[in-house]
């Protein structure tokens, strides 16, 4: 069976074999399936590959798009969410847990290279509270939980519209991120320092990160 | 209109499992087999959510194969299961077959149209 990361990488590949119109009525399916969080993600790829293999040949015989989805696209993908096995929630669990300690993971190693870098310049007060630091990690893991939602549904909602209306959805999509970083950074800024506080070097963040970012690594590849 | 769905839904059912008994085939040359058979109203894609109806209820499974043409494609395969259940629908279908098209060509045998 090829694994999941396979299926894309081969599909960003071959998509390139479509001609223009072709692709983004394809791109459009793509992006309305892969957004839609209660499938299974094994059987969606598997799925997208098989309509592009056959958009690529049908291509070859000179049909278009249209006449492999027919005149409604987003119809046709509903049709085939409704007929896609659901993600099973065991795998929702270890999904969420390995991008939530990813997240975290990324967000530790980040901090770390960025005291080194500022360490050069100026002595970095390494003192830390730790409430402040738990507190700041669980509001970028609740911002980015929300966020993903928030966005994917401003996206699929703007899947099958024209050009113009996909801006005006990405253009709301990234201003709830920007809004969303503002709050994380307005609750570190109003909240005073509680809780132990400790030293803690740039390296001890950089190597925790990097270890959070293995397991999280790991436990992504039990879900496929 | 619901009804009318589930009937022509279960006749699809049927054909796609009839090809793929016949012989595994991937997507591109079951539709082009349905279409060769001479049933007009099933489009390309038509074939896809039928599939993936297909293989959730285990009566048929997909493998990667190389294909003919070279590159590898999803062969899909008829299991146990969907035997048993193309069997039963195929004597269902048989047994109510002829005496319905007996009744919806109404107007006469010498009057038959295409």
């Amino acid at each position: 069976m090829r694994k999941t990361a396979e299926l894309i990488e081969e599909n960003n590949e071959k998509r390139g074999l479509l001609n223009h119109d072709n692709e983004k009525v394809y791109e459009d399916i793509l992006l309305y399936l892969r957004t839609d969080l209660r499938i299974d993600e094994h059987a969606g790829e598997e799925i997208l590959m098989d309509l592009l293999d056959h958009l690529v040949e049908a291509q070859e015989d000179g049909k278009s798009a249209k006449e492999l989805f027919g005149e409604s696209p987003q119809k046709y993908a509903d049709e085939l969410i409704e007929n896609l096995p659901s993600q099973n929630r065991r795998n929702v669990l270890w999904f969420s847990a390995s991008q939530i300690i990813g997240l975290t993971g990324w967000f530790a190693a980040t901090f770390g290279v960025i005291s080194l870098i500022v360490s050069f310049f100026r002595p970095v007060d390494n003192s830390i509270a730790l409430g402040n630091l738990l507190l700041m990690l669980l509001s970028v893991i609740l911002v980015a939980v929300i966020g993903v939602m928030v966005i994917f549904k401003i996206v699929r909602s703007s899947v099958f519209q024209k050009d113009k209306k996909k801006w005006q959805a990405y253009v709301k999509a990234g201003l709830y991120g920007a809004g969303a970083f503002a709050c994380v950074a307005l609750i570190a800024w109003l909240f005073d320092d509680f809780g132990p506080v400790v030293k803690l070097e740039w390296w001890i963040f950089l190597l925790t990160g990097l270890v959070f970012l293995a397991v999280s690594k790991l436990m992504y590849k039990r879900t496929e | 209109m619901a009804l009318r769905s589930q009937l022509l839904k279960g006749v699809l059912d049927a054909c796609v499992m009839a090809v793929v008994e016949e012989q595994p085939v991937y997507g591109y040359e079951l539709s082009q087999k349905l279409q060769g058979i001479g049933l007009p109203d099933i489009s390309d894609g038509t074939i896809y959510p039928v599939l993936l109806r297909l293989q959730k209820n285990g009566f048929i499974r997909g493998e990667m194969r190389p294909s003919a043409s070279g590159p590898n494609r999803k062969y899909y395969f008829l299991t146990d299961e969907g035997k048993a259940e193309l069997d039963q629908i195929s004597a269902e279908w048989l047994e109510i077959a002829k005496p319905v098209s007996q009744l919806l060509k109404r107007g006469g045998e010498d009057e038959e149209n295409s």
